[in-house]
């Protein structure tokens, strides 16, 4: 189980407890939930690669406290 | 400015009409290059052209949230704002199925909640297929009638919040509408009135035989249920062999041809099986002994009819032990559930540990019940959105 970070720099900071194996798109579902926006209004960014839905957090190396930018749709 | 919505059109909703697709989704639009291309100083008559080229509809797609050209219609819509005239021909229009859609959606945006559901309605009979652009980029199918249905229930479609909608029943009742008439009623009416046909025969047949019929139950699901436990047992007994299986279609056939007689006993059959399932003690008794009783009717029609006269005799031997097994293992197990069971000779013992070893599953497998309150709640949300619980 990691805990993750998301930071939208306008107010929202989130965090998340998630497994490793969960995606994207399973992380935007727990984020929507806890902030109140839709799933599919979140976008989950790091600089400038935007993380795409079906992959999972393991494949992307998002370790436990690691922060994510959280942009909407 | 291009994006500045026509001075003389009217507000909709309390707003200005492109505020009601949302700011990011609006700013994506007029950055887009099918707007900036296509969409520059369209009319009413050329936005017809346009609507007839489109080829799939959807909401935003890709990573970078790319909006379709039905949106960009869409939102073109919204700022010339058409008469309401052109929109209902847009939607009466049959041969270009996209411009319908395009014009369905116009509508649900902007008009009024009786013209949504008369302008709407109608298109529920249109089954064309349709090609819809899927957020990652791909197609998938879907018809004409889905799309309505989804504008007319859901409050999300393509991407645009839809303005709310009073539900039907709402509208029915303080007179705005009328009562929906679905092109399948007839179908349905015919269905209707061969059920209640049988239904009056069961009535008949209750008020004969009865101890405690009514525990809240319909009488259509009891039907219902009735019919599919029949046709279940029929296929899942082992003891019905499959010429029993026939006869019994012939016989019913045979019945309908010969009136109610038959039709009566058949329907004791049925009510038979319909008291299995009050699992209350006093009847376990009398419904053996009632069952019993039939069981031996039955044989006595079986001879009567005279075939299967041996194998009758023990299929109803059979059938009173089988039942009688039936009544002590509800008895004993104090089982509430209404639903078909499986013969117990069948996986009588097996089911019990299943049955124990998913108890016990149940209490680790959700994670729900975890001594830490944080991850149990975690586990709990998880468990709502339908994702596994965490590893810890």
């Amino acid at each position: 189980m990691i805990e993750v970070v998301l930071n939208d720099r306008l107010g929202k900071k989130v965090r998340v407890k998630c497994n490793e194996d969960d995606t994207i798109g399973d992380l935007k579902k727990l984020v929507a939930a806890q902030t109140g926006t839709r799933a599919d209004k979140i976008r989950i960014q790091k600089w400038y690669n935007i993380y795409k839905d079906s992959i999972t957090l393991r494949d992307y190396e998002i370790h436990d406290g690691m922060g994510l930018e959280l942009y909407y749709n | 400015m291009a994006n500045r919505t026509d001075p003389a059109a009217k507000s909709i909703h309390g707003t200005n009409p492109q505020n009601l697709v949302e700011k990011i989704l609006r700013s994506k639009i007029y950055q887009n290059t099918y707007w900036k291309e296509q969409c520059f100083g369209l009319t009413a008559e050329t936005l017809v052209d346009k609507a007839m080229e489109l080829d799939h509809l959807g909401g935003t797609y890709g990573g970078s949230r790319k909006p379709t050209p039905f949106m960009c219609l869409v939102m073109k819509m919204l700022q010339i704002q058409p008469e309401k005239d052109i929109v209902v021909e847009f939607i009466k229009n049959e041969d270009y199925k996209y411009v319908r859609v395009l014009g369905a959606f116009y509508m649900r945006l902007t008009g009024s909640v009786t013209d949504v559901y008369q302008y709407l309605e109608p298109l529920y009979n249109d089954y064309r297929k349709l090609r819809r652009k899927l957020p990652d980029g791909k197609f998938c199918l879907t018809h004409v009638d889905e799309v309505i249905d989804e504008l007319l229930t859901r409050d999300y479609s393509c991407d645009i919040a839809l303005p709310r909608v009073q539900k039907r029943w709402t509208l029915e009742a303080s007179g705005i509408l009328e009562p929906r008439r679905s092109a399948l009623e007839e179908d349905f009416e015919e269905e209707e009135e061969k059920e209640e046909d049988e239904q009056a025969m069961d009535a008949y047949e209750a008020d004969a035989h009865e101890k405690d019929y009514y525990h809240g139950r319909s009488p259509t699901r009891e039907r219902d249920r009735d019919r599919k436990r029949d046709s279940y047992r029929y296929h899942r007994d082992r003891d019905y062999d499959r010429d029993y299986g026939r006869g019994r279609e012939r016989d019913r056939d045979r019945d309908r041809e010969h009136g109610r007689d038959r039709d009566r006993e058949r329907d004791r059959d049925r009510d038979r099986d319909r008291y299995r399932p009050r699992d209350e003690k006093d009847y376990g008794r009398e419904r053996e002994r009632e069952r019993d009783r039939d069981g031996r009717e039955r044989e006595r029609r079986d001879r009567d009819r005279g075939r299967r006269r041996s194998r009758s005799r023990s299929r109803s031997r059979d059938r009173r032990e089988r039942d009688r097994e039936d009544g002590d293992y509800r008895k004993r197990r104090a089982r509430g559930s209404a639903s078909p069971r499986r013969r117990p000779e069948e996986d009588g013992g097996a089911r019990e540990e299943p049955r124990k070893k998913k108890e016990k599953k149940e209490k680790k497998s959700d994670g729900t019940d975890h001594p830490d309150p944080e991850i149990a709640e975690a586990n709990r949300l998880r468990a709502s959105l339908g994702l596994a619980p965490l590893k810890l």
